[in-house]
């Protein structure tokens, strides 16, 4: 965790101005990433975890009519100042993505191997039959059989985790610094998503790159990430390792998230526990705790004031006046929600 | 395939107790679907046999493409069948011409995973509820209003809702009038493909929540197919295991999940992401038992069908295919195809074989 980090965020802010009014997608994120770390994004659809990993990259259409403030630092430039040459050099160059359906990334008329050369071409000035051979050696690294013959295939008649696998190996050939994944396995198969979720981690360790998981699935973040970050509403609510948030959740939100999905372990164990409402659809960027509406233990001040981030673990952050108020008075800051049951 | 059908041949998803007795609102019997592709034909359900009690939810699991949608399909009677009969209260669907097989549906229905694909876009919630029962022609225009706001309140669906149309609703809304759909003729059997998979982690606990609560209410037996297997063990009474077309284990939720007995659940059962500290070490364990990929069902592999993939597999196992076997300890409602199961499970199975072969850097 010494020296500079690869990543830093601050108060990044992205609006979509939308028919109906402005959406706060992301409202006021900051976090950093050290080189090869990892890094789990967690909430529910439209709590803003894809459109920050967007922003970062600016990968935006005209259409979306987004607005992107605050400042991306990564390797020593701020990502949303540098001119749009230079941040092509930095997509897919030193950051690589991948998404949850990687055949919306794939060019469905190019072979693979093609598609793999020409980003090295692109990216690392190599010549043609050098990037050709580096494209299989690249197939093989994660886990294709036969690369060669499956170098000159096209994208459709590879299996939905062979696709995958073709999207990493597009990811890493540029040997990035971070990789972003979003969803990279919802849309597969339980045995084929452990291979690609230990295919990632190790990737991390050999190539020495800094990991960033966007998911759903708690247990998706434990396979892979050392820290995780919960979002709700564009917000950060809560910060910490992973394995200090297993038992130790301290946000609603995230106890929330983690009491929702019926965990494999626990056998029939009466009903579920959905959270009440919905997110807003106006995304943040309002002067309440978002999460209070649907939050069993919010008081008056909740509906008042933004509740800021309090430290109550080790490297433990929670954005909620249970918390703040429990860290004020000097009690202990753990799992406000327990008591106030 | 079993083309010569010895009683207990097929492994069977229920009771030990083999034919004469009545044993319950569902009876699927040895049933095989082929169909014919470019590259020639498929068995996509090999002979597959199983049962639903009411009040009773079995839960189909197995990778995409090991037939649990085909089953799905035949069971309704979308897709024809080669060998095998369903049974549905003691008829036998197979048997019924189209306009009593039309008359029979009302008692068998299905909910799909995309709620939008298969709502009519111009048609309100209300109509759309109570359509089943006016192609079915039952009950008068008063009956009908009652019987579709009864499943609205079943489902959790408010009043306001009942003239907005489908795109005026959220994901889950859309999945409740699915389901309500589907539960407003009253039928015996429900059978649910994927239901929840496309909706997001919060509205999911929601439909699983409606599902859970119908299935006491309404008496129903319940197909349940989905391929997380954290959300078939909370809803499953029972569970079978599906891998090429054929069921390789089943048995009580508890028992297979908590000892799974055939390699390839164990193999599913560890590759389940879990929120502790031991979820990437676990994930290391899966890739052992599960290698490579699903084989085509275009050349499936003799003998065994898993052996292929399976850390264990002997020359045995490519010689003959292993017969479903109860496992002894647990009543006759376990079984399981496997032909080194009581080696695997005292620890004396074959090493795994030199083929786990590694598959990452």
């Amino acid at each position: 965790m010494s020296g500079m980090p690869l990543l830093e965020v601050e108060d990044l802010h992205v609006t979509f101005n939308t028919a109906s009014g402005p959406v706060h997608a992301v409202d006021g994120v900051s976090f950093t990433m050290a080189p090869g770390a990892s890094l789990g994004v967690v909430g529910e659809s439209g709590s803003g975890k894809s459109v920050t990993a967007r922003a970062l990259l600016r990968l935006f259409a005209i259409t979306d009519d987004a607005r992107i403030s605050g400042s991306v630092h990564f390797d020593g430039a701020d990502l949303l100042r540098i001119d749009e040459r230079r941040l092509r050099h930095v997509r897919g160059g030193q950051i690589g993505m991948i998404f949850q359906d990687p055949l919306t990334s794939l060019n469905p008329l190019m072979t693979v191997g093609e598609q793999i050369a020409e980003s090295l071409r692109l990216h690392r000035g190599m010549g043609r039959s050098e990037a050709a051979s580096e494209a299989v050696e690249l197939l093989g690294r994660v886990g294709i059989a036969d690369p060669e013959r499956r170098a000159t295939e096209l994208p459709n008649s590879f299996s939905g985790g062979m696709r995958q696998r073709v999207m990493i190996s597009l990811a890493i050939a540029c040997r990035p610094r971070l990789l972003i994944a979003d969803e990279p396995t919802t849309a597969l198969d339980v045995t084929v998503q452990a291979e690609i979720l230990l295919l990632l981690d190790e990737l991390r360790r050999s190539e020495d790159m800094a990991l960033m998981l966007i998911t759903h699935d708690f247990g998706v973040v434990a396979a892979t990430c050392e820290d995780v970050q919960v979002m709700y509403a564009g917000k950060l609510v809560e910060k910490a390792s992973m394995a200090h948030l297993f038992d130790r959740a301290n946000h609603p939100y995230t106890e929330g998230l983690l009491r929702l999905v019926p965990r494999f372990e626990d056998a029939h164990a009466g009903r579920l526990h959905p959270i009440p409402g919905q997110p807003p659809i106006t995304g943040g960027g309002g002067s309440s705790c978002a999460f209070a509406p649907r939050c069993a233990h919010a008081f008056d001040r909740c509906r008042d004031e933004v509740p800021p981030e309090v430290a109550v673990g080790p490297q433990h952050l929670s954005a909620c006046w249970l918390a703040a108020e429990r860290a004020k008075d000097g009690t202990e800051a753990g799992r406000p929600w327990k008591r106030a049951q | 395939m079993s083309e010569t059908a010895v009683a207990g041949a097929t492994l069977e998803a229920g009771s030990a107790d083999a034919a004469a007795s009545p044993r319950g609102v569902l009876e699927v019997n040895d049933v095989v679907v082929q169909f014919d592709t470019d590259g020639g034909r498929i068995t996509a359900v090999d002979g597959v046999s199983m049962h639903l009690a009411t009040g009773e939810t079995l839960g189909l699991v197995g990778e995409s493409g090991c037939g649990k949608s085909t089953l799905a399909r035949a069971i309704m009677q979308l897709v024809p069948m080669q060998q095998g009969s369903v049974r549905l209260e003691d008829t036998d669907l197979g048997t019924l011409s189209r306009r009593e097989l039309r008359r029979m549906r009302h008692r068998i229905q299905m909910v799909f995973q995309d709620p939008r694909g298969s709502l009519d876009p111009r048609m309100s919630v209300s109509s759309l509820i109570g359509e089943p029962l006016r192609v079915h022609g039952i009950g008068d225009r008063a009956g009908r209003a009652r019987s579709v706001a009864e499943a609205m309140e079943l489902v959790g669906l408010p009043e306001a809702v009942a003239d907005r149309l489908p795109s005026e609703l959220s994901g889950g809304q859309q999945q409740r009038v699915g389901i309500a759909r589907s539960i407003v003729t009253a039928p015996a059997v429900l059978v649910c493909d994927e239901p929840v998979s496309a909706l997001d982690v919060s509205i999911q606990a929601q439909i699983i929540n409606v599902l859970d609560e119908l299935r006491d209410e309404l008496d129903l037996a319940m197909l349940f197919i989905a391929h997380d297997l954290s959300v078939v063990r909370h809803l499953s009474d029972r569970v079978a295991v599906m891998y090429l077309g054929q069921i390789v284990e089943t048995g009580t939720a508890s028992e297979v999940f908590t000892e799974p007995r055939h390699p390839y659940t164990q193999g599913l059962i560890t590759s389940v992401p879990r929120a502790d500290a031991e979820s990437a070490a676990r994930l290391q364990t899966a890739r052992r038992l599960v290698l490579g990929e699903l084989p085509s069902l275009l050349d499936p592999p003799s003998g065994c069908r898993y052996r292929t993939r399976c850390p264990y597999a002997t020359d045995e196992c490519a010689a003959t295919e292993p017969p479903p076997e109860a496992v002894d300890h647990a009543g006759g409602l376990h079984w399981v195809r496997c032909h080194h199961w009581r080696g695997i499970a005292a620890g004396s199975a074959p090493q795994p074989s030199s083929n786990s072969q590694e598959q990452a850097p």
